[in-house]
């Protein structure tokens, strides 16, 4: 579905923020810091949690989207794809995986993060224009197309061309495809990483609007992840309630 | 032109050797830019090829020739040649049956069909369109497919682990040589894949080495597989096949997407959770 009455106002709007990306400027912004390494969330809400506390900032259209997505999350109307079938999460539901990723700061020109969960792939393109609304829609993205640049400590990352399939949380928290988000990723101690995150969907908000995570550094190598096994043990991790598992049945591939 | 593709494929960086010590060595670069990705060299077939010389892999059964898809002909399900003598007795029972049902016009598993891991050696012949990526760190690799995305890792320069605990894609440890090639060193690979798209099952004691050599000009890769296994096979057997390089960037792709088994048609349903992780 696409938003035709909206598409104009999000060229202004929803990528206001594609318009400060140049790539030269991002060149001499900041120097390339190193955040590879694997990471894990340092706790797991279901929930958005804004920056400065307050409920999402609905507008009516959004606040009557979450209540269909809550009820039918609750009853099973609506499918839970990323759950269900291992499907991307989306920005910034992937953020709050409890399962950890790996940034990767090659091949040369792009960051690279790795998602345990799903086996997501993000691939960030360093010192690229972001492209407009009109460009990416014929090409929507679970993960969107992110573009990147350095600013001093941070790396800044512009997320536009996402599809409709996901939802901003496990709550249900609705997005259309005019979602942009700018990620501002940096560390704050040797061991820990921030990503600031600032979420704009003029068709569902009412103003754009910041979450927060924060990363500490893993030990631990990404495993395989297939949908519907066992995988790792995350009931560890702060905010993870693990739901009553069916054993899988092993399908017989003889 | 072809010059300064080899050279953006090989690069001198100070690496660890696998004694340890420390040496400025050229190493292959299979990712110099965030376009490069190899894709099967489909001209050669989408399968393991039988080596130069000495035992190879199972291929198609003569009397049931496997036509793929993409070449303008009526594309045909594998049926695999059971007379090849490296196959015990118990896989080639296992194999008859996984035949008869294709010849009995069922669909056979494939695990890029159904998006499942196809484990090592398939790697090298998992998707026959999408784009395999080498992300390479200093002390790993990690190799990307775009068919699933399927993903596995490459420690460099160490040793097994004592009894790695089995997985999809074993535990794989590599190390460069002669500037062009990437050794990898597979075990641990679960019995749940297979070695490759003719169903050919391997046990717990699955040992494989590929070979991954820059050739070309950097324009293609050459894939040498070396696979034992005693309690599948009667021999050490080798394959090889052949990459080409194609400028494709990095993009979302996932295979488990609108995979309802609405026609009741597939072998093995594709991964799905009855229960959340979560």
């Amino acid at each position: 579905m696409q938003h035709a009455f909206f598409r104009a106002g999000s060229l202004v709007a929803g990528l206001i923020f594609a318009a400060v990306i140049g790539g030269t400027a991002a060149i001499a912004g900041g120097a390339t810091q190193d955040i590879s390494g694997v990471w894990s969330v340092t706790k797991y809400d279901p929930r958005l949690q804004i920056v400065g506390g307050g409920a999402l900032p609905l507008n009516a259209m959004g606040k009557e989207a979450y209540a269909k997505n809550r009820a039918g999350l609750r009853d099973g109307s609506i499918v839970d794809a990323a759950r269900k079938f291992c499907v991307p999460d989306g920005i910034p539901r992937v953020l709050a995986s409890p399962y950890p990723f790996e940034i990767i700061q090659a091949p040369p020109g792009q960051v690279t993060i790795i998602y345990e969960l799903n086996h997501q792939i993000r691939t960030v393109a360093m010192d690229k224009k972001q492209k407009t609304y009109e460009e990416l829609v014929p090409y929507p993205f679970y993960n969107g197309h992110s573009v990147g640049r350095w600013e001093g400590d941070t790396l800044v990352v512009d997320t536009a061309g996402f599809n409709e399939k996901t939802f901003l949380d496990a709550a249900g928290a609705p997005h259309s495809d005019m979602l942009t988000t700018v990620e501002r990723w940096r560390k704050i101690s040797p061991t820990q990483l921030e990503n600031v995150v600032t979420i704009t969907d003029p068709y569902y908000y009412t103003r754009p609007f910041q979450v927060r995570f924060v990363y500490n550094q893993s030990n631990v190598r990404l495993e395989d992840y297939v949908c519907g096994e066992p995988h790792r043990d995350i009931s560890k991790i702060q905010g993870v309630r693990i739901p009553p598992q069916v054993p899988a049945d092993d399908p017989t591939f003889k | 032109m072809a010059s300064a593709v080899a050279l953006a494929c090989v690069i001198a960086v100070p690496v660890a050797g696998r004694n340890g010590a420390t040496a400025a060595e050229a190493i292959p670069n299979f990712m110099p830019d965030t376009t490069t990705g190899w894709v099967l060299d489909r001209s050669n077939h989408d399968d393991l090829l039988p080596p130069a010389s000495g035992p190879g892999p199972v291929t198609f059964d003569k009397a049931h020739p496997y036509i793929p898809n993409g070449g303008g002909r009526q594309p045909t399900y594998r049926v695999a040649d059971l007379t090849n003598p490296i196959l015990q007795p118990w896989a080639k029972e296992q194999m008859q049956k996984a035949n008869d049902q294709v010849l009995a016009g069922k669909m056979p598993f494939r695990a890029r069909e159904l998006c499942w891991p196809i484990g090592v050696p398939g790697f090298a012949i998992f998707s026959a369109v999408e784009p395999t990526y080498f992300l390479q760190k200093k002390d790993e690799i990690v190799l990307v497919n775009y068919g699933g995305p399927e993903i596995r890792r490459v420690r460099l320069n160490v040793p097994h682990s004592a009894n790695p605990k089995p997985s999809w894609y074993g535990e794989s440890v590599g190390h460069y040589e002669n500037g062009d090639t990437l050794v990898i060193d597979t075990i641990g690979v679960t019995t749940r894949t297979f070695v490759d798209n003719f169903r050919t099952p391997h046990t717990e004691r699955l040992h494989v080495i590929e070979r991954y050599k820059l050739a070309g000009d950097g324009k293609a890769i050459e894939i040498s597989l070396e696979v034992d296994d005693p309690g599948a096979f009667t021999t050490k057997w080798s394959a090889r096949q052949r990459w080409v390089r194609a400028q494709i960037p990095m993009t979302e792709t996932h295979c488990n997407e609108n995979n309802e088994d609405i026609f009741n048609l597939y072998p093995v349903p594709s991964p799905k959770a009855e229960k959340p992780d979560f």
